[in-house]
């Protein structure tokens, strides 16, 4: 194999970490009968936070009311927190834990900051609104064939093609 | 064969939980090392930069999906045991292309955002305080943006099936395309950016015709897995619900899933189950010729008003003639957050067929003891339902007040004003009442039914003197009185004891009160019963003062029994002793403490006591059996006596005692002993 350009800070093969990845994911469907997922454990712990402010205005909530009044009792609740301890576990192995706000050496902070809080409130609407994220739609719904899932694939990156000229001035160096 | 968390419905269980949490784990170790804890890696792939998510994620979808599809097609797991999620195309279109914006403006997504906070990325923690703040936009937002929630449902759907295709030819396809990719890839970064290490490396080709080698293989194999019936009708959304197959609907009865059968129904209507709610969701013509006795009619277009009051409280059972409408229905209404509704198996035919056909027009033989069963079936529910007038079945088909004393609706109530023998009583403030009122409704002011008696303040007065107050309202002994709190339903309650001291057990409590009333526009009016004529009501001859009233030397003597639970319903603060506003702060020794305020709920303007499910959960957590003795008590009566009324007359405990003189006397009492703190 030819030596790691400069992209490649000591990251594994990406083909080599996607049959990884992949054999994960299988194992996921084969042990817990659902594939991986993030969103659904970001959105739980929305519900916990707005039941500490009103219990009451939680329980009669459509949408996060059918979670009951212990909305973190729940099995992707778990693997959110797995899915960080890992990655805090390989990061720290790898000499990659580095405290940063990470943008274009040109862009300004509040700038990035800004995107960042933007994006994450479109992401965390967009995820609840299509039942996933890139894990539990894209990946998993799309290891499985469903058309849905496939379909926000694809939607995910015409979305995300259309959008990368108009901010992409946070990356600027 | 593999049986998974979700086919065996324990995804949600403790060993589920650890299960995800090492998935989850080997997850985000492996996006770590594949540099997804960089946001402006990943959001190289928009620049045509760096496509390293391009391929980790097709190459991981593809290795996942020629794994599951081996996995199925060899038998080696069955489809039931998977969480297939259902496709609704408009909400996917929708919010992929959202969730492709916010990803490019924040360069992270909710798994990488993980990867990211891990790595100590603080654009991360930012993205996923925002990811959060999405959600619960998402969710105070959910009643307008409900119709495109929902908008193109195609329950679960396959993309080979939608393209007429075979799963594996449509897998050869996609792992042909993902190659496709990688090479684009590696082409686009070696041109661009003087990187692609991998561009016509040995490495990748290998990699592709193996994938290809593998994916081709596939073709070989039996593509004709079984699926789950009925694939197309819209999920419920939720990975813990399966879908059943027959071994596990017999489980699933047993665990109560969403059917129930026929001859479970039957014998729970004849047992007069109080928390059981059969509706016909047939046209009303149909019902009028025949319906289950004890079911009400509801249209599907009126099923949600009609139900709303039980959501998640009680049993609901629906039924048609045959399934699919209830089944629509239901699924209808879970996603509305109903967890309590089932389906009656086979619908009216399969009940009649089951449960109601004569043991003579039956071909196979019935076992004798069945037959008594039959026999007492067709007595409940053909001979009276066939010679019953109308009009009285209407009235009996709301939900009959049956388990007195208990909790009316405001529906029954409406249909029954009027009704000899019915009695209003409303226990709200004379302001109020003289405002507007239930037409026909008394006033009675609460404070009237109590006293100062062995000089302890607010005890309830003895019978006779209730009994006399009872004949000045023109109550007897025979009537059923409803009482109607506005917003403390312990004013109803505490009327609901003194007539309980009175041995008069045939009164209710409306459900949600005056402001229930009020907020579904029922009728009102502010005229005063003049020319009220009173009544004989002779005080009971038994037990004085009654059965249930417990005093200071009876409680000291029960605390010292082992088992005997002792219910402080007071606010914490006077339970620990923070405050006081009697001769000693404190509480009475081993008393547990359980604020009455956390039994209601105050929601669309009026309060109510929370549906019954969740609180028998959460007493179920504070007192050990149905049988167990509990002495119930507050500083004068008043906040106890709606505990009391819950746990005795809703939750069904059968050793319920009420310590009316309270905190009041036992702080003043100084030979009783007293705790403090929490």
């Amino acid at each position: 194999m030819k030596p790691t350009n400069s992209n490649d800070k000591g990251y594994w093969n990406p083909y080599l970490a996607g049959v990884a990845l992949g054999l994960t994911l299988l194992a996921s469907f084969l042990m817990l009968g659902a594939g991986l997922g993030a969103s659904g454990g970001i959105a739980r712990v929305g519900a916990f936070v707005e039941g500490l402010f009103s219990r009451d205005h939680l329980l009669h909530s459509e949408y996060f009311g059918q979670w009951g009044k212990d909305p973190l009792s729940y099995y992707l609740v778990f693997m959110f927190l797995g899915t960080f301890l890992g990655a805090l576990v390989s990061a720290v192995l790898s000499s990659r834990l580095q405290f940063k706000l990470e943008r274009g050496s040109a862009a300004s902070p509040a700038l990035r900051s800004v995107l960042a809080l933007l994006g994450g409130v479109i992401v965390g609407f967009a995820s609840r609104l299509a039942r996933g994220c890139t894990s539990g739609q894209a990946l998993t719904g799309g290891a499985m064939l469903l058309s849905g899932s496939l379909l926000f694939l694809v939607c995910t990156f015409i979305g995300g093609y259309a959008a990368a000229y108009f901010v992409r001035s946070q990356w600027n160096d | 064969m593999i049986e998974t968390f979700f086919g065996l419905g324990t995804l949600n269980s403790p060993q589920g939980y650890f299960a995800a949490l090492i998935i989850g784990f080997c997850f985000g170790f492996i996006l770590e090392r594949a540099g997804f804890g960089s946001s402006r890696r990943l959001a190289g792939i928009f620049y045509l930069r760096d496509m390293a998510v391009l391929k980790v994620m097709f190459t991981a979808l593809v290795t996942a999906m020629l794994g599951l599809s081996t996995s199925l097609s060899l038998g080696w797991i069955r489809p039931e045991q998977l969480y297939f999620m259902p496709t609704v195309y408009g909400a996917h279109l929708i919010g992929g292309l959202l969730f492709g914006i916010g990803f490019v403006l924040s360069g992270w997504c909710p798994g990488t955002g993980a990867v990211g906070l891990a790595s100590g990325r603080l654009d991360a923690l930012i993205f996923l305080l925002g990811a959060v703040a999405g959600s619960v936009f998402f969710n105070e937002l959910f009643a307008a943006v409900k119709p495109l929630y929902n908008w193109g449902q195609a329950g679960v759907s396959f993309a080979y099936e939608v393209l007429g295709i075979s799963r594996m030819a449509f897998g050869f396809l996609l792992t042909a395309l993902a190659v496709g990719c990688f090479w684009g890839s590696e082409y686009v970064e070696a041109t661009r950016n003087r990187g692609g290490t991998y561009f016509r490396s040995p490495f990748l080709k290998a990699f592709s015709l193996g994938l290809l080698i593998f994916s081709a293989g596939l073709l070989l194999l039996p593509s004709s897995q079984q699926f789950p019936a009925g694939s197309g009708l819209p999920e419920t959304g939720r990975p813990s619900y399966p879908k059943h197959s027959d071994q596990q609907l017999l489980q699933a009865i047993e665990g109560a899933a969403d059917h129930i059968e026929p001859i479970e129904l039957a014998d729970r209507i004849l047992r007069r189950e109080p928390q059981l709610l059969v509706v016909d969701v047939r046209t009303p013509g149909e019902f009028a010729q025949f319906h289950i006795r004890g079911s009400i009619n509801a249209t599907l277009s009126e099923l949600v008003e009609v139900l709303q009051p039980y959501r998640n409280a009680g049993t609901i059972v629906l039924y048609s003639n045959g399934m699919t409408h209830p089944a629509q229905a239901r699924d209808a209404l879970y996603r509305m957050g109903y967890q309590n509704v089932y389906i009656l198996t086979d619908g009216l035919k399969g009940f009649i067929e089951t449960c109601l056909k004569p043991v003579s027009l039956r071909s196979e033989p019935v076992p004798q003891e069945f037959a008594a069963r039959i026999a007492a079936w067709r007595n409940y529910f053909v001979t009276r339902a066939t010679t019953a007038p109308a009009p009285e079945r209407m009235v009996e088909s709301v939900k009959v007040p049956g388990q007195l004393p208990g909790l009316v609706d405001t529906a029954w109530l409406q249909s029954n004003l009027g009704e000899t023998g019915l009695k209003i009583i409303d226990v709200r403030s004379q302001p109020e009442y003289n405002t507007a009122h239930i037409p026909g409704s008394l006033f009675l002011a609460t404070d009237s039914l109590r006293g100062v008696i062995d000089g302890i303040p607010s005890r309830i007065l003895p019978e006779k003197m209730l009994a006399w107050h009872m004949e000045q309202m023109g109550i007897t002994p025979s009537d059923l009185v409803v009482l109607i709190a506005g917003d403390a339903i312990r004013d109803a309650t505490l009327a609901g004891v003194a007539l309980e001291r009175l041995g008069h057990s045939n009164y209710a409590v409306l459900d949600g009160g005056f402001g229930k009333w009020l907020v579904e526009k029922r009728p009102v009016d502010n005229a005063l019963p003049i020319n009220l004529s009173k009544s004989h009501y002779p005080p009971p001859t038994g037990q004085r003062p009654d059965s249930f009233t417990v005093t200071a030397p009876q409680v000291l003597k029960l605390m010292q029994q082992p088992g005997t639970v002792i219910l402080d319903v007071r606010p914490k603060d006077y339970f620990t002793g923070e405050k006081s506003d009697e001769a000693r702060a404190g509480h009475i020794p081993g008393a547990v403490n359980r604020p009455y305020t956390e039994d209601v709920l105050t929601t669309d303007g009026y309060t109510r006591l929370r549906p019954l499910t969740e609180l028998a959960t959460e007493y179920a957590a504070l007192i050990p059996s149905k049988d167990t003795t509990i002495v119930v008590h507050c500083r004068t009566g008043h906040q106890a006596s709606q505990t009391f009324f819950l746990l005795r007359h809703l939750l069904g405990y059968r050793n319920v005692s009420y310590y009316d003189a309270g905190w009041t006397e036992w702080a003043a009492r100084l030979e009783l002993p007293v705790s403090n703190g929490s």
